[in-house]
């Protein structure tokens, strides 16, 4: 690998005083820069790592309102066996089962797992079908981003350069079912040819209101809004269902990566949009 | 502060130990050049193999993808610390008993994850042992007899 400093600040505010133009970019767990550098596809002179400021930024918690607030540094085997996480969120919790691996999770936090901007990520279309945002921390202060909001294009984010996120916010909301699909084409625990979010709630047998995200087949993790309008206000029966798996084919840009070809991955939105749907409905708030 | 190079202290199996770093080196090279330690060895370099694996403050981290620098002030249990002088561990006992390995490339890997795994879960279903380990690749195809050890591992661990 080639050579680099490495600062190891002791604060959030000290770490974003060491970005942007001072020249550092930031690591966390280190999973993805690791693989960036030693494939020489990134090659920063200076790396500012995250793993020893304030350690508020390592913790879960429950706000007032009952939302649940991660840290960016949390560990991802951490937000897995998290008890808070599985009664606000427990999507989120079995998302993590197949997630890479136990030492990748013991590692990889939440907020390098978002800020790494690849579009094959499992935990993207889970948080944007939740409606989770993030902080994010700047020389000027702070502000808040729908999740939905933070990704522009390959490994591309809406962050500036000396922007950190510090935290991560799933807003609590009791009624609402979620599902996430992940299908992998080599192993189980594979990085997705697809994954498929679905959140939603319903009034009877008529569903109130749905979100629904996809990642790993569209060039960013992004929301199927022709699908969550043609569910809003329908029951949930199989032809509606049908209809749904349809639409999404003309919705997203879909494209070929060597997890598969555009034209399975167009096949697979289709059933797995079905699919989703369906197991969101059925699960007990899963 | 910063630099291309620096000295790290840790506590490895058990001592506590001072290495000459280049900051961009990863820790599997720092156990195998400035130790001796060959156990953890890289093969896949990519995350996705677990022959590296060792533990960090008692976690199963893949030592391939990790800065050594990160390691300053840690706690590192590598293969070779595994064993009590000549007596070795319930782990290592039951892959020997089961032949749960051929060539061994992948075995510490395997063996460290299965403490780890026995550490959170004392009596895993074969389901959660496949789970655990679905991050570890044995070329050789023992898998049958790994996830036999991992079970015996856990009688041995608790008689
Ligand atoms: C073997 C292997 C298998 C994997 N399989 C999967 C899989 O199946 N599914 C999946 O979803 N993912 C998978 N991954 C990817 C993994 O989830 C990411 O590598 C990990 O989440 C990144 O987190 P990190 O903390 O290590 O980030 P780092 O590598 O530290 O950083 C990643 C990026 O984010 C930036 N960054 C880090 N923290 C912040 C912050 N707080 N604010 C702003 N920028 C920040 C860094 O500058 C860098 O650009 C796999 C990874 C490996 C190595
Ligand atoms: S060599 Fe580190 S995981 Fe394969
Ligand atoms: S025993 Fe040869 S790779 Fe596993």
């Amino acid at each position: 690998m080639h050579f680099f400093e490495l600062a190891e600040p002791a604060s959030l505010q000290e770490a974003i005083g060491l970005l942007g133009d001072s020249g550092g970019r930031p690591v966390a767990g280190g999973t993805a820069v690791m693989l960036m550098m030693k494939t020489g596809v990134f090659q920063p002179e200076r790396l500012v790592s995250l793993r020893k400021i304030e350690s508020q930024y390592s913790q879960i918690r429950l706000d007032s309102e009952g939302n649940l607030r991660l840290g960016a540094m949390t560990p991802l085997r951490r937000i897995e066996r998290s008890a808070d996480v599985a009664a606000v969120a427990p999507v989120v919790t079995a998302a993590m089962r197949r997630l890479s691996n136990v030492r990748v999770r013991n590692v990889a936090t939440l907020g390098g797992h978002l800020a790494h901007g690849d579009p094959h990520l499992d935990l993207p279309p889970v948080l944007i079908a939740l409606n989770a945002s993030l902080v994010v921390a700047s020389p000027s202060g702070e502000r808040t981003m729908p999740v939905e909001d933070l990704f522009r294009g390959y490994l591309e984010t809406a962050l500036a350069p000396d922007e950190l996120i510090a935290e991560v916010i799933v807003p609590a909301n009791p009624d609402q079912r979620a599902a996430y699909l992940k299908h992998t084409t080599r192993s189980a625990e594979d990085w997705p040819a697809l994954g498929i979010a679905v959140a939603l709630t319903l009034n009877g047998g008529t569903v109130e209101t749905a979100r629904v995200a996809i990642g790993a087949a569209t060039d960013t993790p992004r929301r199927l809004t022709s699908v969550e309008t043609m569910l809003i206000g329908n029951p949930h029966n199989d032809a509606v269902l049908q209809t749904t798996g349809d639409a999404t084919a003309g919705e997203a840009e879909v494209h070929s990566d060597a997890r598969g070809s555009a034209a399975y991955k167009r096949e697979l939105i289709r059933v797995f949009t079905a699919r989703a749907i369906r197991q969101a409905v059925e699960g007990d708030r899963a | 502060m910063s630099g291309h190079r620096r000295t790290i202290t840790f506590t490895l199996n058990g001592r506590d130990v001072a290495a000459d770093i280049g900051v961009h080196q990863n820790l599997t090279e720092v156990l195998q050049e400035s130790f001796g330690l060959f156990g953890a060895r890289e093969s896949c370099g990519q995350g996705l193999c677990g022959c590296c694996t060792v533990l960090v403050d008692g976690q199963a981290v893949t030592s391939c993808l990790s800065l050594a620098a990160f390691a300053d002030g840690s706690t590192i249990d590598t293969i070779e610390g595994l064993a009590d002088g000549d007596t070795l561990s319930p782990e290592q006992e039951a892959f020997i008993e089961t032949g749960a390995f051929q060539c061994g490339y992948c075995t510490p890997g395997f063996i460290l994850m299965t403490k780890q795994l026995l550490d959170e879960n004392p009596e895993p279903s074969d389901e959660e042992i496949m789970h655990y380990l679905s991050g570890n690749l044995c070329r050789c195809g023992a898998y049958a007899e790994i996830v036999k050890a991992v079970r015996l591992a856990g009688q041995k661990r608790k008689a």
